[in-house]
């Protein structure tokens, strides 16, 4: 049923214009420098990544990368998972080119699917905030009030 | 002695932030990933009944294999029978199966087991797999990380036997397993801020270690103060001293000085 609605939800989707500019994210579990240095060295080692600044006191990693390169949510996570720890919030400041967006109505681009919820209709245009909700990329607190989770590969669900 | 306490004590409590990065125990937490951490541990023990410094060298290499999984190898060299010489070497793998982050704090499990193989002789009753006797163990530990605090509890059941070259255990083999404990606090006292990866480090650690042999119900409790410095985020010194407090096993030099250098390579696998 999960696959079919998926289906459907592509074939209807919009296909738009947009570049992801930087990734913010914030990892759990840590406090100290070693810890952080575990994390910024492992996501310096993907391919797309050109920059990671960490900020140490807040735990929050602002990456940004390679132009025109195809970029993947899922290793990012997966390299703080690997260091360790986990990703608490994972904002993607993403450029927008007069794209419609309607609550619930899936959005392509660069081989990603963002569903959007709870949003309301409205036409994206310049740089936006769009945060990630499903499980690995919020906190095990917020995955349990609101339970997504990606039912198939570089699909998110995601609010503005 | 009782000062050294005190002082630690005090200043574990006035500090800010928080580490677990403990020296005679393994937190629940892993090495990164594909990291390697190379160490080299010393140790400087009087003995009791003389005025015998051993020296224990071992030297380890520590390789994160996945977020759950690493391993561990070293090499015990010592002094302890008149010439510095090899003595043996022992194997440890660590799994982390629980793992509860939030921002600044976890709550990880992890099970842990050791072989450890050493030729020298036996010289006290004390079961002592780094760097003394032939045997295994296998435990568990918890580490809550509090923001401010990092705290750490181990158990684990300890098996000795017959070191290599003909030298027996001769404590009986009913005496021949014991129960480890252990209870490790650690705290973060500079810097008070973070700005970069180059800020220096210093932690401070106490853990309380003890032994109770299930055959014999004898039993030591040591302490262990230690302050750590962490240098670019990446490399270590541990200056520690481990201190018996109280004990009816037969032991052979249970109190000294105890110093670990060590880099971490991250990523490079």
């Amino acid at each position: 049923m999960k696959k079919t609605f998926l289906f459907i939800a592509i074939i209807v989707s919009v296909t738009t214009k947009a570049q992801v500019r930087t990734v913010s994210l914030q990892a759990s579990g840590l406090t100290c420098s070693m810890c952080s240095n575990a994390i910024n060295k492992a996501l310096k080692t993907l391919d797309f990544v050109q920059k990671v600044e960490a900020d140490i006191k807040t735990y929050t990693f602002e990456i940004s990368f390679k132009p025109n390169i195809d970029l993947d949510f899922d290793m990012i996570r997966k390299k703080v998972e690997g260091a360790g720890f986990a990703v608490c919030s994972f904002v993607a400041h993403i450029h927008f080119d007069n794209t419609q967006v309607l609550n619930n109505q899936p959005i392509q681009f660069q081989e990603k699917t963002f569903l959007p919820i709870d949003t309301t209709d409205q036409i994206l245009s310049g740089e936006k905030k769009v945060r990630i909700l499903d499980k690995g990329f919020v906190s095990p607190k917020e995955y349990k009030m609101n339970p997504f989770s990606v039912a198939s590969p570089r699909t998110y669900h995601v609010s503005f | 002695m009782r000062k050294l306490l005190i002082i630690a004590i005090v200043l574990l409590t006035i500090s800010s932030h928080a580490q677990e990065l403990y020296s005679f125990t393994e937190p629940a937490s892993n090495m990164a990933a594909g990291s390697i951490g190379l160490r080299i541990d010393n140790s400087i023990m009087k003995e009791l009944n003389s005025s015998k410094i051993n020296y224990h060298l071992i030297p380890e290499i520590r390789i994160g294999i996945s977020k759950k999984l690493m391993i561990m190898g070293n090499f015990f060299f010592s002094n302890r029978n008149e010439q510095f010489k090899a003595e043996g070497g022992s194997i440890y793998a660590k799994y982390r199966f629980l793992s509860n982050d939030a921002v600044q704090r976890h709550f990880r499990m992890a099970v842990f087991g050791t072989i450890s193989f050493n030729n020298s002789d036996i010289h006290q009753e004390e079961i002592n797999l780094y760097g003394h006797n032939t045997g295994f163990e296998a435990g568990i530990v918890a580490t809550q990380l509090l923001r401010k605090v990092a705290l750490s509890s181990a158990i684990s059941l300890v098996k000795v036997l017959d070191n290599g070259n003909n030298n027996k255990y001769e404590y009986g083999s009913k005496n021949s397993r014991a129960i480890n404990y252990s209870f490790s606090v650690g705290k973060l006292m500079l810097p008070r801020e973070y700005r970069n990866y180059r800020q220096t480090n210093v932690n401070l650690m106490l853990e309380t270690l003890g032994q109770l042999n299930t055959g014999s119900g004898k039993y030591y409790l040591d302490i262990a103060p230690v302050i750590q410095l962490i240098f670019n985020s990446e490399s270590r010194i541990d200056i520690g001293y481990r201190k018996q407090v109280s004990s009816n096993l037969i032991r052979t030099s249970p109190n000294g000085f105890f110093v670990r250098i060590e880099h971490n390579f991250f990523n490079v696998l």
